[in-house]
Order: C-alpha cells, then sequence, then structure tokens
C-alpha cells in the first residue's frame, strides 16, 4: 500500500531539490557535531581545574617600589581596598590569603626518601573553593599529617636550580608525595613539630599552602598577636573581563602574573571563536531543516490534485502525513548518521591524535554527545514537518 | 443507512427559480437499499447533488442528516471513514490517478479495504474488456475506459450507498449493460442503495423514484 501512495505522492518530486536539500543537511550536521564535539573538548580541556569557558582566576598583589622599601607605602590590602575590588561588576569573588604569623621550616623525615635538608618557608592559606588541587584538604588536631600544596614551579627551582648548584639530588614529584615533611614551627617562645605531606601542586597558585584549619590552629598557638593584613588577593574575574582588570591593575597599581592575563584572553577568544561556529551550525542545521519543510510543502502542492483524490475514496489526511513523515524521516536520519560516522571517524582518527600528541586531554563522552546532538536534530526536523505538512494538508482540504 | 434532506439549499443555486417539489429548499428522506435517479438538464445541481452526499462540498444552507447525524459536525476524518465503509462514489470527472495503471487505480482503493482479492481485481477488469490495457497508465486511455475503471474502482469497498455522476456518458451500450450487471450484483451484495443522475436515458435498473431538482 505503502508503494503505490509513495508513487503518487512523490510522482512530481524534483530529484536536483531533494539533492540539494540533502547536501544542505549534510553539511549543516557535519557543522554542527563539529563544533559541538570541539566546544565539549575545550569545555573540559583542563589546565589544572582552570577551566578555559570558567571564569578566570587572577592572584594580584600590590606592586613592590622604592617607596615600599624605605617604609613609605604598604603592599597590604586593607578592608577598604578588599571592599573596593569586591563592588567590581566584574569581579565575582575576592578571597584573601591569610599568613602564618610564626618562623616555619621544614626538613626530611630519615629513611623516606628524601636528602637531608632543612628550609625556612611560609605557609599561607585561602578559601578551600579557590583550591585548585583535587585532595583531601582537611585537617583537624587529631590528623595524621597536615597537607601541604606546593607551587608547581618550587619543585621545578628545586630539581633545575638548587640541587644541580648544590649538588643535591633531584626529587620527582611521586617521591615527595609519599614522603613525609617534618615542619618546625617557632613563635611565642615555643617551638614545635608536626609533620606534613605534600598532597599536590598547584599549577597557579604560587605559595605553600596549608588548611585553613590548620593555619588558624598554628597562629593561635605561635602566631604574634599583631594582626596583619593580606598582601596578596585571589580574584575570580567574569570571562572576557581581562580588558578591566587591566585597567584595574593600573588605577590601583597593582601586580598579576602576565601569563594569567594572557591565558584570560586566550579563553576569552577562543571561547568566542567557538560559540561563533556553534551559532553558524546551528542556522546552517536550521536552513537545511527548512529546506526540507519548504520542499516537502511544494511537493505537497505540486500533488494537490492527487491528495484531494485520495482523501476522496476514503485516505485520511493522517495517513498521508504518516507515509511523508516516515519517507523523510528516514531521509533524514540516513543523512544525519552518515554525517555522524563521518564526523566521528575525523574526530577518532585525525583530531584526537593531534591533540593529544599537543599534550590535550579530549573529552571522553564524544560518541554519547554525537548521539544526542543527532537525536535532538531528529526530533527537531520531525515536530517542524509534522507541523508543515499538517498545515499545508489543512489548506489542501480547505 | 439513511439520508435526509432538511430545506437544503447550495449557495450557487440560492438565486435561480426551483421546481415546486424540487429536492433543493425542501425536505427530502433516503433510505437504503433504495434506487434513485436524477435525471435534470445541466446546470440543475445534479453533481451538487452527489457533492453534498460524498462530503465534497459544504457551500449550503439547511441541514443534512446522515444516520441522524448533521454532517455539519463531521470532520475529514468522518467523512473518509464514510467513504471507506458506506458511502462509495463515481465522480463526474472519474478522479483517477491518471498516472498509475488500470490495475493500480483499483488497488490504491482495494489496499484501504481489503474487500477484493487480486484475482477478482483481475476478474473484473476482464469481465469491463480492459485486459489487453490493464498495464496501461490511466493516462493512455480514452474516455469510456477510465469511465470503466472509475466504476470498478468504486466497488472496491463495502457501501451502502453508491453515488454516481453521470457514470455512462461516454460508454456504448453494450459496456453499459455490462456494468449494469456488474452492479447489479455488487448492489446486491452490499444489500446497498443506488443514487444515480443521467442526462439521458435511465439505465436497465429497476429504480424505487426519481428526484426532481
Amino acid at each position: 500500500m505503502k508503494s503505490l501512495l509513495k508513487n503518487i505522492l512523490f510522482h512530481s518530486k524534483s530529484t536536483t531539490q531533494v539533492i540539494l536539500s540533502t547536501i544542505g543537511a549534510f553539511i549543516g550536521m557535519l557543522a554542527l557535531l563539529f563544533s559541538v564535539l570541539l566546544l565539549n573538548d575545550i569545555k573540559s580541556f583542563q589546565n589544572s581545574d582552570d577551566d578555559l569557558l570558567s571564569s578566570n582566576s587572577v592572584i594580584i598583589q600590590k606592586k613592590v617600589t622604592k617607596f615600599t622599601t624605605i617604609g613609605l607605602n604598604s603592599t597590604e590590602f586593607t578592608a577598604d581596598d578588599i571592599e573596593e575590588l569586591k563592588q567590581k561588576e566584574f569581579i565575582e569573588k575576592v578571597a584573601a590569603f591569610q599568613s602564618a604569623n610564626y618562623g616555619v621550616g621544614i626538613s626530611e623525615y630519615p629513611n623516606d626518601g628524601l636528602p637531608s635538608f632543612y628550609a625556612d618557608l611560609f605557609f599561607q592559606s585561602i578559601p578551600d573553593e579557590f583550591i585548585d588541587v583535587e585532595t583531601n584538604w582537611n585537617w583537624n588536631e587529631d590528623s595524621e599529617f597536615v597537607p601541604i600544596i606546593l607551587p608547581r614551579d618550587f619543585l621545578m627551582l628545586i630539581n633545575y636550580g638548587i640541587a644541580e648548584s648544590q649538588g643535591m639530588p633531584q626529587i620527582s614529584e611521586d617521591l615527595l608525595a609519599v614522603a613525609r615533611l617534618k615542619i618546625h614551627m617557632n613563635g611565642k617562645n615555643k617551638r614545635g613539630k608536626i609533620t606534613g605531606k605534600v598532597v599536590g601542586f598547584s599549577q597557579k597558585i604560587s605559595s605553600v599552602l596549608v588548611p585553613e584549619s590548620f593555619l588558624n590552629y598554628s597562629n593561635n598557638l605561635y602566631g604574634s598577636s599583631n594582626v596583619k593584613l593580606p598582601q596578596r588577593l585571589f580574584l575570580k574575574v567574569k570571562k572576557g573581563s581581562h580588558g578591566q582588570l587591566e585597567s584595574l591593575m593600573d588605577d590601583m597599581n597593582l601586580d598579576i602574573k602576565k601569563s594569567a592575563l594572557d591565558l584570560s584572553k586566550i579563553k576569552t577568544f577562543v571561547s568566542v571563536i567557538i560559540l561563533v561556529f556553534l551559532i553558524f551550525a546551528i542556522l546552517i542545521i536550521l536552513l537545511s531543516i527548512l529546506g526540507f519543510v519548504q520542499y516537502i510543502q511544494l511537493l505537497l502542492n505540486k500533488s494537490k490534485q492527487d491528495i484531494v483524490i485520495l482523501n476522496r475514496i476514503g485516505y485520511k489526511f493522517e495517513t498521508l502525513l504518516k507515509v511523508m513523515l516516515i519517507h523523510f524521516s528516514k531521509v533524514f536520519i540516513v543523512i544525519s548518521s552518515i554525517a555522524s560516522v563521518t564526523v566521528l571517524s575525523v574526530k577518532f582518527l585525525l583530531i584526537n591524535p593531534l591533540l593529544q600528541k599537543n599534550g590535550i586531554e579530549v573529552a571522553n563522552n564524544q560518541i554519547g554527545l554525537c548521539l544526542i546532538v543527532v537525536l535532538f536534530c531528529i526530533i527537531g526536523f520531525v515536530l517542524l514537518n509534522y507541523q508543515s505538512i499538517k498545515l499545508t494538508l489543512k489548506k489542501i482540504n480547505n | 443507512m439513511k439520508i435526509e434532506f432538511k430545506s437544503i439549499m447550495p449557495h450557487p443555486l440560492k438565486d435561480s427559480e426551483q421546481a415546486e417539489h424540487s429536492i433543493w429548499g425542501n425536505n427530502y428522506e433516503w433510505e437504503s437499499p433504495q434506487k434513485i435517479v436524477l435525471n435534470a438538464v445541466s446546470g440543475k445541481g445534479k453533481s451538487t447533488f452527489i457533492g453534498l452526499l460524498s462530503g465534497v462540498r459544504t457551500d449550503f444552507e439547511g441541514n443534512l442528516f446522515i444516520n441522524n447525524r448533521n454532517t455539519k459536525e463531521f470532520s475529514n476524518q468522518d467523512w473518509a471513514e464514510l467513504r471507506v465503509t458506506s458511502i462509495s462514489t463515481v465522480y463526474q470527472d472519474l478522479q483517477l490517478f491518471l498516472e498509475l495503471t488500470i490495475l493500480e487505480n483499483l488497488q490504491v482503493k482495494n489496499n484501504l479495504t481489503n474487500h477484493f482479492s487480486e484475482e477478482k481485481l483481475v476478474q473484473l477488469i476482464d469481465k469491463v474488456g480492459l485486459t489487453a490495457h490493464a498495464s496501461k497508465k490511466c493516462n493512455l486511455l480514452s474516455l469510456g475506459q477510465q469511465q470503466r475503471v472509475a466504476i470498478l474502482r468504486a466497488l472496491c469497498q463495502p457501501f451502502k450507498i453508491l453515488l454516481m455522476d453521470e457514470p455512462f456518458s461516454h460508454l456504448d451500450t453494450a459496456n453499459e449493460a455490462i456494468i449494469v450487471e456488474i452492479l447489479k450484483t455488487e448492489l446486491d451484495a452490499n444489500q446497498a442503495g443506488l443514487i444515480i443522475t443521467t442526462l439521458g436515458e435511465k439505465p436497465a435498473i429497476n429504480f424505487n423514484n426519481e428526484i426532481v431538482i
């Protein structure tokens, strides 16, 4: 029954228009799937939890000038300074670095694999939400050890600077992560030792970090009573606000890691390009679906007389709608499937190896995402054409 | 099956003068298996009458009831249902699919109703003398041949009323006789009624009545 019906309904089809609509839908689907998959890659691309599309985080401090050196100005941030920063529209969060008010030194535990050493250090802490290392960051007085996060640059400095110049063996990340450290604390005429362990390395925070709970505890025990104002602040700024951040730096005489600002610019640039590409892809797929809608309408209008006859001999419009919709949905599903296979093949065989070769991790849910996008497009296609065919048949009936 | 005309006046005939006992503007009732003939000159509304009963035309005043239901409440789906189960029509302009063959034209209808077997369709084509043309597209047939196909197609369904709008206008006497025999058989088989319009002589069927329009 269906093949006879198709003969009647599609006998005036235009092959050129079918081919053009098919090519349009195929290109649209390719562009859409590529842009969604690439956007997903970029979104999941982690640079030490530094999500390219999330808000940007930067650490700021006041510039040290010759007046600072002779004590005429201070690099501390007052409560007013912090409040002023919080009022800025492009700044989402401000967190102060809390510092230890006592002397700190670390040394090795014998037989834990580290060479014998002693180094004076400083401890700082920031609220947990700003920590860019995934680890168990809790401490209380019953804890076995104090977790410590070191700046990644610190290890580089030891291995490729101090170790080389002083004839010390180099230390691997893994070794440092398993070896215990003795933390020596002194202040308020007291001395104390506690065990510490490096639990991670931070890419963006150039401080030796300990949990806030430990810093409060140790400051109470050993810290001087003078309350120190913070000298460094951690800011989370909105995407694409590097311009405002640069102006703020000039206005408040602030210092910032240049690389952080550059990364912020790159993040904004890449995000904008991918989003523009995605918008174009959505437009292309919409246009191609509309191309199909228009073609089906044209076909229906060309077959108007035959549709009227079919209805007059007892065919319900619902039956005709179903035949048309199933036929064109099958065509669209075939186009979408071929486009998906093409995109996934290119992605897995060409793009992924290229990204991985350059040290960029790719998202691992690509097939699932591809299927979701395709399913979404098919549902859109079916709904749009269902409405369009129904409307055209209604017009024919009237 | 029961059909009632209640003061029906088609819009195109509103301003023209009607005979005293004309069906237009008066009440009329039909019940299956009555066989009725409408014999009138052109322009009196014979095709309009068939169009109203088959649901093709809705441009009229008054009320038309089919099985006690006002057709103004009918949806397109309701009409489609009736056109498969109760009302079969041979239109004056035949309404064939000219790109399809004779057999395919019958199959389009029969596939919907499963009324006849494939063999029966072939037999019917043979009976009306079209076997040699069975696989020809209808646009290659003469009007008389097309008329026979349209009549056969109308029989490919169960029906309670067969509406025929000038069905023999292009048929010779011999072919008309063959068709009339087939019609009689199918009308009996379906225990159905007939409403037929003609311009000239009435076909050789025992009609119960004649409608004046």
